[in-house]
């Protein structure tokens, strides 16, 4: 005998009350559990697509589109930061390090064995796993903002390491690489083909992170992320799916830090310190860690703000302070989570069910 | 041999001990109850058995191999799965994806349940598939806790407390829904305060106090013990059980 819902029905607010406060609901809710019907993910993923593959014929600059390069990148290394903290939801302030880790890698192989861009991607891939596994061991034994700290160390010491490396490293000064390997008719001098290539791995990206989020194992990450012991009772191995995401995610860190090198052509270790960090942590909360468009969203927010507002870098830091405060109150799931829920209102509240009592399908 | 046996199991919190040797065989094929007071060591054994927390002493065996400290998760996959006494779910996630979770992992090696739907149509939650679990009222709470423990396809399942926090008609319902386990090839060991549910529901009873057995049996014999009264009522009092 099934049982029957005593509970439901309880609640005594009047029809306008629940319905009023159901509104706000919606317009706040995190509403990442609730999957947008397959329509509206289609035409949004190829009109999204459509945009970035007809950016640079939209005769908007030089300068317009090496800020969009450095967004794309960005958004790479996002949406490892993404899977780990919005899917298995464990925090990193270093993730720029981890980004580092790749690029060195591809750039000490570049300089030292003088392998290419595409010979050295996959070391370089890698060695940025093996490292986010490394630096996630304590993960295993501390959680939350232990770990961040922790993160935030290893971030500190990789610049440190790097300023003391001797020639190896470049020191402060830093490496050069040369071009991007050409491959046949395609020569990666052209900005326009360097905006090809990042758009086609921020592509790849994407098509992973999506492909995670629905499949059993997005599901055993969140399980992770709103319930270890519980997680732990159903049977799934918390501590080796917590050190496979932070792989997954240096896979992604180190494919965005290669396309960094590359476009940038020289790099030094204050591109992956501290600061820089900081900013990824607050593009991916901006944007919304657990929305498949959220990273993104965050990497354009932040790049392009100083370049549409007109600010000097100390201006736009203080924007970007005001930014996160907002959207911490206002939308805590980030701005994609915004972005679905005016969807989710404008759809009418009857698919999506958030607080209340009288949830019925 | 009984399914689960523990032998002279040990836990000490620092210079507490919650367990002092304790001996017990729970069979799969019917509900066996666990009572004691606050602090007897009832939650405790469930987490020692179900590896949320190291043995310091004893065995456990499930199904004849040695599960002792072996680790939550293998524990569970070995099909002896528990519940916990707050009631626990994946909040963020909708209760279809908190029940599928379960039901992905039991299917490993083949389960009991050919869809997450059939466990929701069993606990009576069908119709909440798409609630956020951590919105839904504490009824329909503590039934996603069991529909979460069941997706795993238990032979045993350890259920602390499953009525705490129910008014008594929904408590009726949790305890029917219970009382079918057994015939399904399910065997239930529960925790509860509740006699009277517990004497109508357990085909045991095993009474703990202080870390120790000091009674078992069936649950009239139990009950009728002189030591059992002494604990649960003082040694003067005459009254009812609670």
């Amino acid at each position: 005998m099934p049982m029957t819902d005593n509970s439901a029905g309880k609640t005594g607010a009047t029809p306008e009350g629940v319905r009023a406060r159901d509104r706000l609901a919606l317009l706040t809710a995190d509403n990442a559990a609730v999957p947008l019907p397959a329509g509206v993910q289609a035409i949004t993923a190829i009109l999204l697509a459509v945009l970035l593959i007809a950016l640079p014929w939209l005769g908007l600059g030089y300068r317009f589109l090496s800020i969009a390069i450095t967004t794309l990148y960005t958004a790479i290394g996002l949406y490892g930061l993404g899977l780990q903290f919005g899917q298995a939801g464990i925090m990193s302030v270093g993730h720029a390090a981890l980004m580092g880790v790749g690029a060195y890698a591809s750039a000490i192989l570049s300089v030292q064995l003088g392998l290419g861009f595409w010979t050295s991607l996959p070391f370089a891939m890698a060695l940025s796993a093996i490292v986010g596994g490394v630096i996630g061991l304590p993960t295993l034994r501390v959680g939350g903002q232990h770990y961040i700290i922790i993160t935030f160390c290893f971030c500190a010491l990789f610049v440190i390491v790097l300023t003391n490396g001797g020639t190896f490293t470049g020191s402060a000064t830093g490496l050069d690489v040369g071009s991007v390997t050409p491959l046949p008719g395609i020569n990666f001098d052209k900005l326009s083909n360097n905006y090809y290539l990042v758009l086609a791995a921020l592509f790849l990206a994407l098509a992973a992170t999506y492909l995670i989020g629905i499949s059993r194992y997005g599901r055993t990450l969140r399980a992770i992320r709103e319930n270890e012991q519980l997680a732990r009772s159903v049977g799934i191995n918390v501590d080796l799916h917590k050190l496979g995401v932070l792989m997954v995610s240096g896979l992604f860190a180190g494919l965005a830090g290669v396309l960094q090198l590359y476009y940038l052509r020289h790099i030094s270790p204050t591109l992956f310190g501290a600061f820089p960090s900081l900013y990824l942590a607050l593009m991916v909360m901006l944007g919304g860690a657990r929305y498949l468009y959220g990273p993104l969203i965050g990497a354009v927010v932040v790049n392009f703000l100083p370049e549409v507002l007109n600010l000097d870098p100390v201006d736009s830091r203080i924007a970007y302070g005001v930014c996160l405060l907002l959207v911490i109150l206002l939308l805590p799931g980030g701005v994609g989570a915004g972005i679905k829920n005016i969807c989710c209102a404008i759809r009418g509240g009857s698919e999506t069910q958030v607080g209340g009592s009288n949830g019925r399908a | 041999m009984a399914a689960l046996e523990v032998r002279g199991l040990r836990k000490q919190f620092g210079g507490v001990v919650a367990l002092n040797g304790i001996d017990l065989d729970i069979d799969t094929d019917r509900v066996v109850g666990i009572v004691g007071p606050n602090g007897s060591g009832k939650t405790t054994l469930f987490n020692v058995v179900s590896g949320v927390h190291p043995a310091t002493g004893g065995t456990v065996f499930w199904q004849g191999q040695d599960i002792t400290n072996i680790g939550a998760h293998r524990i569970a996959r070995k099909r002896l799965v528990r519940t916990f006494q707050q009631a626990m779910s994946f909040p963020g996630l909708t209760v279809d994806e908190n029940v599928r979770i379960a039901w992905e992992q039991g299917r490993r090696g083949g389960g009991r349940w050919t869809s997450p739907g059939m466990i929701l149509d069993f606990v009576g939650l069908a119709p909440l598939g798409r609630t956020i679990a951590g919105s839904l009222p504490f009824g329909s709470l503590r039934r996603l806790g069991l529909a979460v423990a069941l997706g795993v396809s238990p032979e045993l399942l350890l259920l602390d407390e499953p009525g705490a926090g129910l008014n008594d008609s929904e408590a009726q319902a949790f305890a029917s829904v219970i009382a079918q386990l057994p015939p399904q090839g399910i065997g239930v060991c529960l925790i509860d305060h509740d006699m009277d549910m517990m004497s109508d529901l357990c085909d045991r009873l095993v009474v703990l106090d202080f870390g120790t057995k000091i009674a078992e049996g069936p649950p009239s014999q139990v009950l009728a013990d002189p030591k059992v009264r002494e604990v649960y009522l003082g040694p003067d009092k005459k009254a009812a059980a609670p």
